[in-house]
């Protein structure tokens, strides 16, 4: 034991002494700084203020006047998804998506103004997170640190010198690795803090500290690998060459080819194109503002059947709000067919996209990080379906108040005069049918068991990189 | 100097470890704009899909209509920015802005801003196409082939001694440094140059766009060259590049893009929706003057048939959804001017780092970047404009429904 720690700081002792690893170390630590409280300071701002703008829109809903109940339907609502604790460290696909979406009758729109669609455009990597630092950056700095970790006693000969001591490899290769499992350590600090400061606003901290634990294996993968390249090659030159270039492969080009080829394998046609299919399907529908509508027929000789009258006239309830109500249920049913195939089509796009995490860590982590922050894919689409609901209910509810409180004379007269339209509206206190929408993320065990593709392909590649040193550091001979 | 070129290729033959990272560079350039082959007649095809299925959705729509108003509220009417025959080399902003909307008389506000978007997993991690190649992976190879020319045969003890007896410096390193990057660009540009072929690119974009990347490949051997000069072990000299390259192609555009999007604040874009909602649905329990008054003073042509008999007139309804239209311009002109000055700040910022000069070049020559997508936006308000232009006569004159002339509808043309 105490031979391994001696190991670990003496390889501390000449890091500390190389200015290149130094001023590396410290760049990195500006920038992580810097990132961190501009994403806190940001996230913050957005928290609070589409907090804000949700509750102003209910507000304004309740506020509007009396009215003719489907001019409420009309009139809509709006969805905003405040961004959680986490993602002040993992933004995630928030920037990309949109957070506000807008709620009427009749239509399902999509999230809008993303900020990617007005971001200034520098190029492929432009936004900087601090998850993004330390998926991309924390590993090149371990490379520029530990790739000459066993190469160095063997370029200066005191590898001979620690065999004939009777040292095996191993006991050389577990110092080595104390000494990266320090930096790695001392760089989980910035990360818990964030993490603390997440728990802080809310956040689980079982989900807080999965994600430390996530990113410390993540770092161990990167350190292992390193490692073993240090003691598998037999240059320095080579073995940093090699290591950038693994970096290079995971980092960079097996995330976008995955992309480009989990959008070449599985097709998910956009909105407007899934849009005109169901369309065609709609207008068989009926048109629910039109109560004449043949398609409606079948429901009048049941309805006229249930309240035992002749004509829609003697109805106790109004037709057109029954005709509303019914063809809003009947449209949402095929809305909702069509949106949870085009999300199933892209939750299995996007769970191809992490199978590659086999080949590259990096997506792994990705993908880990997004889904314990509740910045995923997935928590956009449960968005999506939940201000969905909240669509559907006040949208119904305004229809109930159609039915019942409205009388079919006053809403066929409704275009007649001035005092005709004001008796086909309702008071106002019916507005109060709208529900509360706050959007909060997924418990901390929903995340977990969603995330455990990810994990376990994180534990294989932690396995996997520490086999190889072992096996590496079991061989090393002179 | 030709000797030295051909004594150098005959080495380069023999280094292994050179040779992997140019056939890595031609099988990535291979990769890179086959995918984007495929991408692009992927959604060529889902527009040539959508245009029938638009025109017989609208067909379909306006056959059971019996009045002008009834008629412009159905149909819909498709707009499409076709990829350009570039757009595989750089997908751009595609993936980011809409290329596609379907649109009609309603208030325009409430439809353009649609995000017709494909999985966000996408967008967040973006595309491996040929810019992205050009723009950040060419560098690191090329820095990955040239920084231990030197250092190599310093730690081989070779290095005085060639020196000495090559007669001049230039004449050892410059061919050998030549014979790497000459092979690197072209293995880089000739899955280019035949995709190019294929997709019919004009040689000028093609010209333009191999000037781009030999000139950011230069800039980047000038790096090496000057970095190299210290004499420091080669993986000191690595270490230093990856670090300015990080700087150059990461640090520098993520610090810039946020400098400039603090300096250029956007209106929020919910805004301009709600906005533009509120009059609208505002417009119904107005006097019709309300709505009027504003619509006239666009339209003072129409002031004569301004009149209403009904509660209900479709030529109100259309002159409220257009007031909605006007109330949210200004709005909508601030973000349009802020997201294009945004734009240009990122052009001057972009001289700053070769990677995101490359990659807003190949944007620009491909049609695929901010502006291109702003001008395609601006084509559908131009487009909404006809439709309205087509409309009020039959809305206003208050002639009778005749289907035949529903014939003449403007037809969205994407402008090439």
């Amino acid at each position: 034991m105490n031979i391994i720690i001696r190991i670990a700081r003496e390889e501390w002792r000449l890091w500390l002494r190389s200015k290149v690893i130094v001023a590396a170390a410290l760049i990195i630590v500006t920038l992580l700084a810097v990132t961190s409280v501009l994403t806190i300071n940001r996230v913050a701002d957005e928290q609070s203020q589409r907090l804000a703008q949700q509750v102003e829109a209910e507000k304004t809903f309740f506020a509007q006047p009396d009215r003719h109940p489907h001019r409420m339907v009309h009139y809509g609502h709006y969805a905003f998804r405040p961004p959680p604790p986490l993602a002040i460290f993992e933004p995630g696909v928030d920037a990309v998506t949109g957070q506000s979406i807008f709620l009427e009758g009749h239509r399902q729109n999509s999230a809008m103004f993303a900020d990617t669609k007005a971001a200034a455009d520098l190029g492929g990597f432009a936004a900087l997170t601090p998850a993004s630092l330390y998926q991309l950056l924390l590993p090149l700095l371990l490379i520029v640190l530990g790739h000459a970790l066993f190469l160095r006693e063997r370029e200066s000969g005191t590898l001979a010198v620690i065999l004939a001591q009777g040292q095996s490899g191993v006991t050389l290769a577990m110092g080595k690795a104390v000494a990266l499992l320090a930096v790695v350590t001392i760089f989980m600090i910035p990360l818990i803090l964030v993490a603390t400061y997440s728990v802080s606003l809310g956040e689980s901290g079982l989900d807080a500290f999965s994600m430390v634990g996530g990113y410390f294996a993540y770092l161990c993968v990167w350190g292992a690998i390193v490692l073993a390249a240090s003691i598998i090659l037999n240059q320095r030159a080579v073995s940093l060459g090699v290591l950038i270039f693994v970096w290079l492969f995971a980092a960079l080009i097996v995330p976008r080819f995955a992309i480009n080829a989990s959008s070449a394998a599985i097709d998910a046609p956009g909105k407007i194109e899934s849009d005109l299919v169901m369309l065609a399907e709609q207008r068989k529908l009926g048109d629910g503002h039109n109560a004449a509508d043949p398609a409606f027929q079948r429901l009048q000789a049941e309805v006229l059947e249930q309240y035992d009258v002749e004509t829609i006239e003697e109805l106790p309830i109004n037709w057109r709000g029954v005709v509303a109500s019914y063809s809003e249920t009947e449209l949402t049913k095929l809305l909702n067919s069509y949106a949870e195939n085009r999300m199933n089509l892209e939750a299995s796009q996007s769970r191809m996209f992490d199978l590659f995490g086999l080949a590259s860590p990096t997506i792994a982590i990705g993908s880990l990080s997004r889904t314990f922050a509740g910045t995923d894919l997935a928590t956009h689409h449960r968005f999506l379906r939940e201000s969905e609901k909240l669509r559907f209910d006040f949208v119904q509810s305004l229809n109930e108040v159609h039915a019942n409180e409205l009388s079919y004379a006053d809403d066929m007269n409704r275009n007649a005069d001035a005092e005709a339209s004001r008796r086909a509206q309702v008071n106002s206190e019916a507005w109060q049918v709208l529900d509360e929408f706050r959007f909060a993320p997924d418990s901390a065990s929903a995340r977990i068991s969603r995330a455990t593709l990810s994990l376990s392909v994180l534990f294989a590649w932690l396995l996997a990189s520490i086999s190889v040193v072992f096996i590496a550091a079991r061989k090393v001979r002179l | 100097m030709v000797d030295n070129l051909i004594r150098e290729v005959r080495f380069l033959a023999k280094d292994s470890g050179a040779l992997f990272w140019l056939v890595l560079a031609f099988v990535l350039s291979i990769t890179a704009v086959s995918f984007g082959v495929t991408e692009v007649s992927d959604q060529r095809a889902t527009i040539a899909t959508l245009i029938d299925e638009d025109a017989a959705d609208r067909a379909n729509a306006l056959e059971g209509q019996e009045d002008w108003g009834g008629a412009a509220y159905y149909a819909f009417h498709l707009t499409h920015a076709p990829p350009s025959d570039f757009a595989f080399a750089a997908m751009g902003q595609r993936d980011s802005s809409p290329w596609k909307h379907r649109v009609r008389m309603l208030a325009l506000e409430g439809q353009i801003h649609e995000a017709d978007t494909r999985n966000a997993d996408f967008g967040l991690v973006g595309r491996f196409d040929f810019a992205f190649l050009a723009a950040s992976v060419a560098p690191l190879l090329l820095i990955l082939l040239l920084y231990d020319l030197r250092a190599t045969e310093r730690s081989a003890r070779r290095h005085d001694l060639l020196v000495a007896t090559a007669g001049s410096p230039i004449q050892l390193w410059l061919p050998r440094a030549l014979v790497r990057v000459t092979a690197l660009a072209a293995l880089l540009l000739i899955p280019l140059w035949g995709a190019s072929w294929v997709a019919g690119t004009s040689s000028d974009i093609v010209l333009k766009a191999t000037v781009i990347l030999v000139g950011a490949l230069l800039i980047w051997w000038l790096i090496v060259e000057l970095v190299s000069r210290i004499n420091a072990s080669p993986s000191v000299l690595l270490t230093s590049l990856i670090g300015l390259w990080l700087a150059l192609a990461i640090v520098v555009p993520a610090l810039s893009k946020a400098a400039i999007e603090a300096r250029q604040p956007l209106p929020n874009g919910g805004e301009i929706l709600l906005l533009q909602r509120e009059t609208v649905n505002d417009a119904w329990d107005l006097p019709k003057e309300t709505t009027m008054t504003p619509f006239l003073k666009e339209h003072p042509e129409w002031s004569d048939h301004a009149t209403f008999e009904t509660a209900f007139e479709w030529k109100w309804y259309y002159a409220f959804q257009q007031v909605g239209d006007q109330k949210a311009a200004p709005l909508v002109e601030q973000y349009r001017s802020a997201r294009l000055a945004r734009d240009r700040e990122a052009g001057l910022i972009a001289f700053l780092s070769p990677t995101s000069f490359v990659e807003r070049s190949f944007e620009k020559l491909a049609g695929t970047d901010a502006a291109s997508m702003i001008a395609y936006e601006d084509a559908v308000r131009d487009f909404h404009k006809q439709l309205r232009v087509f409309h009020y006569p039959f809305l206003f004159r208050d002639e009778p429904f005749d289907r035949d002339l529903l014939k003449d509808l403007p037809a969205y043309i994407p402008t090439p």
